[in-house]
């Protein structure tokens, strides 16, 4: 992938392009690609659309992206507004704003600042989330997972107090993992080795092997620890 | 032909792995996807998965993990077909093919001929199933034609080969998986090959 002597897209403005391989994409301003792109590296500015998958290395994007099939990337940093009608696989993902996945989403490190929605399984080996707004996934199987809120501002807290959806908590029906640390999340099960509940958190059955510690403000309905 | 089940909670307590390493060898796709079923039960969705097959499949992770990197064992169990050849002379030298079989269907190419994977893995299900004394040699002839005509068809999904009979007469089939099969009474199943399987054991005689 690295060596690879493609031809690089560039667009600058109000522009489309078709898709292929390519060795770098560089888009400022609104594109637009018809079909499905390979690159090495895919740096995007302003609104971007991919009409089909995208598999890239290195993907930078600010500002709003729209992928209409499978994104497969090894590292992605996103600041912005990002939705995927299919699943996403990457090794690194660090995102700042919204994202939205349609499909399934496997990473190995994801780092998320802000809101987030994933339809399918949130499938990571580290995750860290700072809330902002609403957090929600069907189903987060994990090695670690910590989640806490951002510091909030006056007029994120009114903001949450007229729109409930932007209220910012993890909304799951079950997490699975190794290392949980959860605060503000609301979920039916959560299952884990060493589990601690923090503030906020609202649990139907928590089981766990090894470790549990609440925080005497959460609800929790069950608890039961299992395993040797 | 009702699938023998096993929850994710019953698998990770028999095999005293944790949910962690379970997610992580999905992600390195060491798991496929399609034994993830999620069925409803009374305390809501619950993930099941086909018992005998998570549990050689999980046995054979933790035996090799050692050895090999999550990278090189996903190549191991990954369905799709390897870039191997190997010559006609080293196939027998290695014994990975029964003489019998290269002599009724291979006769007719010189020692020094070099097989793809495919063909191989044609010749190695022809030769299990003759080798378990369930199929005759005509049999395996017109076997070998059904996999050549239609296994490429599949380009990597997963399949099953369906051998059945009835008075006598027998007939293949390739379905893909996961499927239930229902045959009317009097048809024999004589054997129902995993493709992937005999991929994955295929691979496992180059190293």
């Amino acid at each position: 992938m690295e060596t690879f002597n493609g031809p690089d897209l560039l667009i600058n403005g109000v522009s489309k392009a078709g898709g292929g391989e390519y060795g770098k994409v560089k888009i400022d301003g609104v594109g637009t690609v018809e079909g499905s792109v390979a690159s090495v590296t895919f740096d995007a500015n302003g609104i971007t659309k991919v009409h089909g998958d995208l598999i890239t290395g290195e993907l930078d994007s600010d500002g709003i992206f729209r992928v209409d099939g499978l994104l497969t990337a090894r590292k992605m940093k996103i600041d912005g507004k990002m939705k995927v009608k299919g699943s996403l696989k990457a090794d690194y993902c660090s995102a700042n704003g919204i994202l939205n996945i349609g499909g399934d989403c496997e990473i190995e490190q994801f780092d998320m600042h802000g809101a987030f929605e994933v339809q399918g399984l949130l499938n990571a080996g580290r995750m860290e989330l700072k809330l902002q707004g609403r957090g929600k996934a069907r189903e987060i199987g994990v090695e670690s997972i910590q989640v806490r809120q951002a510091s909030r501002s006056v007029w994120g807290k009114l903001w949450s107090w007229m729109l409930p959806k932007f209220s910012p908590e993890l909304q799951v029906t079950v997490i699975e993992g190794d290392d949980i640390d959860l605060e503000y999340t609301e979920a039916d099960i959560v299952r884990g080795n060493r589990v601690l509940i923090g503030k906020g958190c609202s649990i139907g059955l928590i089981e766990y092997r090894t470790e549990l510690k609440v925080h005497p403000g959460a609800k929790i309905g069950k608890e039961v620890k299992t395993g040797g | 032909m009702e699938q023998d089940l096993i929850s994710k909670k019953d698998l990770l307590d028999e095999k005293g792995i944790s949910y962690g390493q379970l997610y992580r060898w999905k992600r390195k796709q060491l798991i496929p996807e399609e034994w993830f079923i999620r069925k409803s039960t009374f305390t809501g969705q619950e993930t099941f998965f086909p018992k005998d097959l998570i549990l050689t499949r999980i046995d054979k992770i933790m035996n090799m993990k050692d050895d090999l990197s999550l990278d090189e064992l996903a190549d191991k169990f990954s369905p799709l077909l390897p870039e191997y050849e190997m010559r006609k002379v080293d196939l027998l030298k290695r014994n990975i093919v029964s003489p019998v079989v290269i002599e009724r269907f291979a006769s007719g190419d010189a020692d020094g001929v070099v097989y793809t994977f495919d063909k191989l893995l044609y010749f190695y299900v022809v030769d299990k199933l003759l080798q378990a004394g369930e199929m005759s040699m005509e049999e395996g002839e017109r076997l070998l034609q059904t996999l050549r005509d239609h296994f490429p068809k599949f380009d990597g999904k997963p399949c099953d080969l369906i051998f059945i009979r009835k008075m006598g007469v027998s007939s293949f089939a390739l379905l893909s998986v996961p499927a239930d099969l229902y045959y009317e009474s009097g048809v024999k199943l004589i054997a129902r090959v995993s493709m992937s399987e005999c991929i994955e054991q295929l691979k496992g005689k180059w190293v």
